[in-house]
């Protein structure tokens, strides 16, 4: 019962069009860094959905690894107000 | 009769060119909110927060007296996600998931504990999304990406879709600022051994 709640609820309120789909899978897989490498057609909304969970768990390690590196720079560079402010300067760039 | 017809014409015109408009709104503000991880203004603005951030997380870790190597990348980490999410400027769920969960955090971390072992074992209630066309298999991976994207578990396929276009291009612009700021400091430094120069 609450499957058939569901279901009109969304087809009521945002009627989800195939189109969308596509779309959004295609935007989706522009943003994946193996698109620019392959000839990016017709690649199935399984291989894209597959890709974005890997990249987002490379991603989401990569941050760990710099969140990690960062912690020990912190530890041991001094961090006084002349060098944070020359890494501003060097930051806005 | 004619001009109640037309009248009513023109409403309807009306009700559609401003749904149209707010369709057409979302759909450029949806656009730019994702090129905008690219910009180089906004990088610049993150990072800048980021050191701010990380400043404070090296004040708090060196005050406190138990002080290890592990709790600190966790604090560096969850201040970089904090920034990304602001900088997000709550139009989307992920970020403003990301921040209600660092309040929570802060006040009772076992509530939270709890509460997520619920939701994973009230799982098997969900039913399937609007296209019933679709395999097994990919109703499977659009849970996945819906639990790897901050607060899309249980949101509708094309939502989770748009809300992990727009966090992977925010991930990107954090791991760019993040390995900028890293060599920054690595080659700061390599140079600059001691404090402070004599005049």
């Amino acid at each position: 019962m609450s499957s058939r709640r569901l279901r009109s609820r969304q087809s009521s309120s945002t009627r989800i069009t195939e189109d969308q789909i596509i779309e959004l899978v295609s935007k989706l897989q522009a943003l994946l860094p193996e698109s620019r490498i392959r000839g990016n057609d017709r690649v199935s909304a399984s291989k894209v959905l597959q890709d974005t969970c890997n990249y987002i768990k490379s991603l989401h390690r990569e941050v760990d690894d710099l969140s990690e590196r960062l912690s020990q720079m912190l530890a041991t560079t001094e961090m006084s107000s002349a060098q944070a402010a020359i890494i501003r300067n060097l930051l806005t760039q | 009769m004619d001009a109640e017809a037309a009248n009513r014409g023109t409403e309807d015109t009306h009700k559609s060119d401003a749904c149209e408009r707010e369709r057409k709104r979302r759909r450029t503000d949806a656009h730019p909110q994702s090129l905008r991880w690219k910009s180089p203004t906004e990088q610049q603005s993150y990072s800048s927060k980021l050191l701010e951030a990380l400043h404070h997380v090296r004040r708090t870790s060196t005050s406190s007296s138990a002080a290890n190597a592990t709790p600190r990348s966790r604090a560096v980490r969850e201040a970089a996600d904090r920034v990304l999410a602001i900088a997000a400027k709550g139009r989307t769920r992920w970020s403003r998931a990301i921040l209600s969960k660092c309040r929570t955090l802060k006040l009772r971390k076992k509530r939270v504990a709890v509460a997520f072992g619920h939701g994973r074992h009230r799982k098997p209630g969900f039913s399937a999304p609007a296209e019933a066309k679709n395999p097994p298999t990919l109703e499977r991976k659009m849970k996945t990406l819906g639990r790897l994207v901050p607060g899309c578990q249980k949101l509708s396929f094309p939502s989770i879709l748009e809300e992990a276009s727009d966090y992977i291009a925010a991930l990107q612009m954090q791991v760019r600022a993040m390995s900028a700021l890293t060599e920054i400091l690595s080659s700061l430094g390599s140079s600059s051994p001691s404090s402070n120069p004599n005049s």
